[in-house]
């Protein structure tokens, strides 16, 4: 034990030395909530906001009752543009041309052709083009009606179905978007926060060759493992926890409910959180530790570790395109505990069972990283990286 | 490593216990209208409540539930409006109306006794009715009879009191100390009820046109009269209404006083069906139709047009309308006529009848139904006190719609004088109900989170849009 507590000590005092690397590896830890407040922010701006729409309108005249009734959904006259967004609307050029026989028409009952032209490529004027549309396409359906009934026809005769939905998903599930988005950030933060430590301490100590120093030294490899894996899980462990109290922190600045959604992150959800995510972080140092000493250079170190890092973002989002999950899924490391979040911010209950054996594959596995290592380094080959 | 493992079992083991630990008086529920899922529920209580140990009833509610619920705020409690509306039937339109309540407030909808899924006294609906044909002149005693037969014998407990018992059983069982209450039309005298009967109950209250217990439902000649006389006056100052229909007035009348005489019959095709179908038009089919429109000014705009296509002997504008309300209006009439016949008729004189039906619209048309059905309808006794001012120091805002036809608002007054924090706020181009269809409903929703009915933001009801009309068949421009 003392042997390993001192290999500890100096595996945590070389991490925390150089700030800079520590810094970037908890970066992670900064930009998950940033991330999600832009994210949810931009959200809610488009589901709520009905930003000033400004047309260019030709025979505006002849329908001032469609003119009200684009300016109470906020679509309005060009001619109102206000001076600072003078130049964007007027490149823009949206155009819609009202026929001098708007009235005539109108009374015949005759169809009013209207003509809507703008650049429709342009990304920008998607949503107001939306807008525009449904709101003309409203207020015709609206007139449509009434003709309808004063022919006396019943007007429910057009819609002949109506369509009821029920959504069977549990309420709290509705601010799914940022809650996953977190789940992913927090399976990156396991993997990203350790991996500088990681392969500092495994291919970067060979090529400085401390390696070499400590094993001659009369201790077991496998607390040499040990010691380097708990520095490297341990920053792993920080990195998860900072994303979640400061995305939490983040988020509650959100009014999320404008949207019809709520994201909390109380007490048990937290507390699941670091149950399933306490196992990952000490797979992920293990397996980069792994891949670093089996790396001839710290240079090609740092290229498979990377490719490792991969693996928390590419898994959930193979995962969204599996129809038919196999059940082994919901055992494997980084994917049970995916498929887990993802109940947990579903409020659906977590399968405890299923928890309880995610971790313990993913220990195991851990364990025989670990294993795998200690005997690696009692061989010369790997130490002077021959193999 | 054996004990990590240990560690993370017994965590997984408290949070099972943890999941299954709360025990609700509601389960998740879907109801039309509503995509999301809500919360539904029943409360057994008391029939009567002087006698708590017999026969009981099931009261049904539904909890829209609050979409941001980490911090606990008081519910609003809805007070539906008939009487004879089911709160929990109106759940679409009150999710979408008072949704900016719901961002961090439950919505309760309890069905009042007599309504929805409460025990409900259905009437007029299960027989079938052909509403082109039958005209409410019809209406006879033995009509009401047959409803009468399909009833539970005992009426008497379906009263607007024992209701609001049922409500502040509903609050309790909830677990709510207070409760916010929002009531409509006949909502409001519920709502004044509540505010006698568990004052201690209620943080605030709005009353959206006004019911009080000193002015009797069913008289509605004079209101409505008014009603229809603005809409003239509105008709007239708008230029392309008063181009179409330059005699409106005259045309009204015409119509009228030919239907007086007798009731015109057409052929028309079905409005639903498409087949060649009879179509009665009586003196009080035209006035109840029309009366009906003046609720809202989605309603009103059709008016002028469907008076002046009738005067030309056009009856199929009418039919149309006929058609919209073919499946019934939602109400429980069974309830309205039991409520009425006993709270509020009897208090009616010759005098206020006579009084009431002077007036250029629809003369007595208002109580008719009333008059026929509380012939034979069983009576039960209210206490005088019932009809006492209510006085009780709650923040309580008040709302009319000046074009109001059934509660005008003068009746606002009533409250307004007798409650001590009040604000009365008549909502110039507005009708009935204002807070459904126009943005009084963000008062509603600022006065609930600052109870302060002296200080609200009223600038939005300015932008409310003055009355236009349908000019032709074609619409308008």
């Amino acid at each position: 034990m003392m042997q390993f507590n001192a290999l500890l000590f100096k595996e945590l005092k070389e991490a925390f030395r150089d700030k800079r690397a520590l810094a970037a590896a908890l970066m992670l830890a900064l930009m998950a909530p940033v991330m999600i407040f832009a994210i949810s922010k931009m959200a809610i701006k488009e589901a709520v906001e009905k930003p000033d729409i400004f047309i260019n309108v030709t025979g505006a005249e002849y329908a001032p009752k469609l003119i009200e009734a684009m300016a109470k959904e906020n679509i309005l006259l060009l001619s109102d543009v206000p001076q600072d967004k003078q130049t964007l609307w007027q490149e823009r050029d949206v155009r819609l041309t009202i026929p001098e026989s708007f009235a005539e028409d109108m009374v015949a009952g005759k169809q009013i052709k209207m003509t809507l032209s703008a650049d429709y490529s342009d990304n920008a004027l998607r949503s107001p083009l939306r807008r525009i549309k449904n709101t003309i396409n409203g207020y015709s359906r609206n007139i449509g009606y009434r003709r309808m009934m004063v022919r006396g026809i019943d007007v429910k005769l057009m819609q002949p179905i109506n369509l009821i939905e029920f959504d069977e998903a549990v309420p709290s599930s509705n601010a799914m978007f940022i809650s996953m988005l977190l789940g992913i950030y927090l399976l990156m933060a396991a993997f990203m926060s350790g991996l500088s430590v990681a392969i500092d301490s495994s291919a970067g100590e060979r090529e400085r060759n401390v390696l070499e120093v400590i094993l001659c030294q009369p201790v077991k490899t496998l607390n040499i493992v040990l010691a380097k894996l708990s520095c490297a899980s341990l920053i792993a462990v920080i990195g998860v926890v900072l994303t979640l109290v400061l995305t939490s922190v983040a988020v509650s600045f959100i009014d999320l409910t404008t949207i019809g959604a709520t994201f909390t992150l109380d007490g048990y959800t937290i507390a699941v959180l670091v149950a399933l995510l306490l196992p990952i972080c000490l797979f992920a140092s293990a397996l980069q530790l792994f891949f670093a000493f089996q790396a001839k250079s710290f240079k090609e170190a740092q290229s498979t570790v990377s490719m490792i890092i991969i693996l928390p973002a590419l898994i959930p989002a193979a995962l969204t395109f599996i129809q038919d999950k196999p059940k082994w899924l919901e055992w494997a490391p980084i994917s049970g505990q995916y498929l887990l979040m993802e109940d947990l911010f579903k409020a659906v209950p977590i399968n405890m069972e299923m928890l309880f054996f995610t971790g313990v594959v993913t220990l195991v596995m851990t364990v025989v990283l670990v294993q795998t290592m200690a005997k690696k380094l009692t061989s010369e080959k790997t130490v002077l990286a021959l193999s | 490593m054996k004990i990590k493992g240990a560690i993370i079992f017994s965590i997984a083991s408290i949070f099972s216990h943890l999941s299954h630990a709360q025990q609700s008086p509601v389960e998740a529920c879907h109801i039309e209208g509503i995509k999301a899922k809500v919360q539904c529920g029943s409360l057994t209580v008391p029939q009567d409540y002087a006698q708590k140990d017999g026969e009981t009833l099931e009261i049904n509610f539904a909890v829209l539930p609050a979409i941001d619920n980490s911090q606990y705020n008081e519910p609003l409690m809805f007070l539906a409006g008939g009487p004879g509306q089911a709160a929990a039937e109106l759940s679409p339109m009150i999710n979408r109306v008072f949704y900016d309540i719901r961002k961090t407030r439950d919505i309760i909808l309890v069905d009042q006794r007599g309504t929805g899924r409460s025990s409900p006294l259905a009437c007029l609906e299960n027989i079938e009715l052909d509403p082109y044909i039958l005209i409410p002149e019809n209406l006879t005693t033995t009509e009401i009879q047959q409803c009468l037969d399909a009833l539970p014998s005992d009426l008497s407990h379906y009263t607007s009191e024992n209701a609001i018992r049922d409500f502040d059983a509903v609050r309790a069982a909830l677990g709510h100390e207070k409760v916010h209450i929002y009531g409509g039309s006949y909502g409001t005298r519920a709502a004044l009820v509540y505010m006698r009967l568990f004052p201690e109950s209620l943080q605030t209250v709005t009353l959206d046109s006004v019911g009080p217990v000193e002015v009797p439902i069913g008289l509605f000649g004079q209101s409505a009269s008014r009603s229809f006389d603005l809409l003239l006056k509105h008709c007239k100052e708008d230029a392309a209404c008063n181009n179409a229909f330059p005699n409106l007035r005259g045309d009204f009348d015409a119509v009228v006083a030919a239907l007086k005489e007798s009731p015109i019959e057409v052929t028309i095709p079905h409005p639903t069906l498409g087949t060649p179908t009879r179509f009665v038009i009586s003196k009080s089919r035209l006035i109840s139709t029309v009366r009906l429109q003046l609720y809202s000014t989605r309603g009103r705009y059709m008016v002028p047009l469907i008076i002046s296509q009738a005067a030309q002997g056009n009856y199929l504008p009418l039919a149309g309308l006929v058609a919209q309300s073919a499946e019934g209006l939602g109400m429980y009439v069974g309830l309205t006529f039991n409520i009425v016949c006993s709270e509020d008729l009897p208090r009616v004189t010759e005098q206020m009848k006579t009084t009431d039906a002077d007036n250029t619209f629809g003369q007595d048309d208002s109580h008719s139904a009333f008059n026929v059905a509380c012939s034979v309808w069983p009576k039960y006794q209210v206490d005088e006190a019932f009809y006492e001012p209510v006085t009780a120091n709650i923040p309580t805002l008040i709302l009319s719609g000046n074009l109001d036809p059934v509660t005008p608002p003068s009746n606002g007054d009533f409250p307004a004088k007798t409650l001590p924090n009040n604000k009365h706020i008549v909502l110039e181009h507005a009708s009935h109900t204002v807070a459904m269809s126009t943005c009084a409903s963000d008062l509603v929703a600022q006065f609930v989170k600052e109870q302060d009915p002296k200080a609200l933001d009223e600038s939005c009801l300015a932008l409310i849009e003055k009355p236009s009309f349908m000019t032709s068949l074609n619409s308008d421009l």
